[in-house]
């Protein structure tokens, strides 16, 4: 394992900046912005932690998501009822915004591209977009580990 | 002449179905959208019910003896507003315990519609631009960027916000707001000499990128509503698709990423 503390305080407070702004976009109550920035700052902790201990960025993603998931059985009563708004907030910042650009980017160079010089880039985008695919499939079953292994009544 | 059974299944079926869409454009999954509806048409006497959800509309056939009815509300633009969210699942668990009868209900949900705060214009601004310059420095963005990533992502923000009140088409606004955004921020890391100007113009503008919507696509995918999760995932494709034309666009007027 290659663990940089300094990297890991650094992606873990700017994942809790980026929650808790999204969490206001969202219309949270203030009261329950830092809830919020715990939540993105524990997703983004525990993805860098596994990225570190050499873990592929999607098992990273997934093991992030379902730690952040799994964690909401811990809240206090009084927050417990924004459990899944803040499970999903913390995640947001997880999810492959610039990865899925970097990729619709490179499909739209493609056509500017001659043909004999559009393979690597061909490569990178479509790595690109697989990495936004698997991320987010990634990210969704984590969160919804939990409420899938609760049962659910009969209606 | 309507029954009594009549007009308890016509409150059961109308109130399901109003707070459904109201949880469906507050950014619900599927799965919670379905949960809430049937716990309100059963707290409101039905004996059966059986709900349709769909990207744009929500249908329910509620069920009393040998009585039944069948509705269908169109759902309107799908946001996220998460106070609202919370708000209608409270009247519907108070609906289920049967604590509000159908007035009553009918006059809270009303007022939740109407009295649930939203903050002020410029408080969500800052707030998505200290956002996009966290999203910044998570792709490395280097500190003479972060300055520019959030004075063009708070930017940004109002212009979406002037775009949604003048009802402009969502993928056209988000085109427009990512080309706009992109700019400033990458005019404004070139003139203050960042080494990170293309990375700079995308963490602007990812206050666009549909984090909630991409989620629920593949939540309610895995949750069994292939339908609904396969129209998010379009839309959603469809705003990544904008945003990025939007970008190109900047970078090409910027001269970046050559």
């Amino acid at each position: 394992m290659n663990l940089d503390l300094y990297q890991l305080a650094h992606q873990a407070f700017f994942g809790g900046v980026a929650a808790a702004g999204f969490g206001v976009l969202f219309n949270i109550g203030l009261r329950s912005l830092p809830w919020y920035a715990a939540s993105g700052a524990l997703a983004l902790g525990v993805r860098t932690f596994a990225q570190s201990a050499g873990w592929s960025f999607e098992i990273a993603s997934f093991t992030a998501a379902a730690a952040v998931g799994c964690s909401m059985v811990f809240l206090p009563e009084r927050v417990s009822r924004v459990r899944n708004a803040l499970a999903v907030a913390g995640c947001i910042p997880m999810v492959p915004g610039s990865a899925a650009a970097k990729a619709i980017l490179g499909f739209f160079a493609l056509t500017t591209q001659p043909a004999a010089d559009s393979t690597a880039l061909l490569l990178v985008s479509f790595e690109n977009l697989l990495r936004v695919m698997f991320t987010i499939g990634a990210i969704a079953t984590g969160l919804a580990i939990p409420t899938l292994l609760r049962p659910r009544a009969k209606t | 002449m309507p029954t009594a059974n009549d007009n308890l299944l016509d409150n059961a079926a109308n109130l399901a179905l109003e707070i459904g869409r109201l949880l469906m454009e507050s950014g619900a999954r599927g799965r919670a959208v379905e949960d809430q509806v049937i716990k309100i048409a059963r707290g409101l006497g039905a004996d059966r019910v059986d709900v349709r959800l769909g990207y744009a509309s929500l249908a329910i056939t509620v069920g009393l003896g040998h009585e039944a009815l069948t509705l269908m509300r169109k759902v309107g633009p799908h946001g996220v507003n998460q106070r609202l969210d919370i708000a209608l699942r409270g009247l519907a668990t108070r609906i289920e315990n049967r604590e509000l009868a159908a007035p009553a209900a009918k006059a809270e949900l009303a007022r939740l519609e109407k009295e649930t705060p939203r903050h002020p214009l410029w408080i969500v601004v800052v707030a998505v631009g200290l956002a996009c310059m966290a999203f910044g420095r998570l792709l490395g963005v280097d500190w003479l960027g972060t300055g520019p990533v959030f004075l063009a992502a708070c930017f940004a923000q109002w212009l979406r916000r002037e775009f949604a009140a003048h009802h402009i088409n969502p993928f056209i606004g988000a085109a427009l707001v990512a080309f706009s955004g992109s700019l400033l921020a990458g005019a404004g890391a070139r003139g203050l000499a960042s080494a990170t100007v293309d990375t700079a113009m995308i963490a602007a503008v990812l206050l666009l990128v549909p984090g909630v919507p991409a989620l629920n696509a593949q939540s309610d995918i895995i949750e069994g509503r292939p339908t609904l999760g396969s129209a998010r995932a379009v839309g959603v494709a469809m705003v990544l698709l904008f945003s990025t034309a939007g970008v190109w666009l900047a970078r090409a007027c910027l001269g970046a990423g050559q």
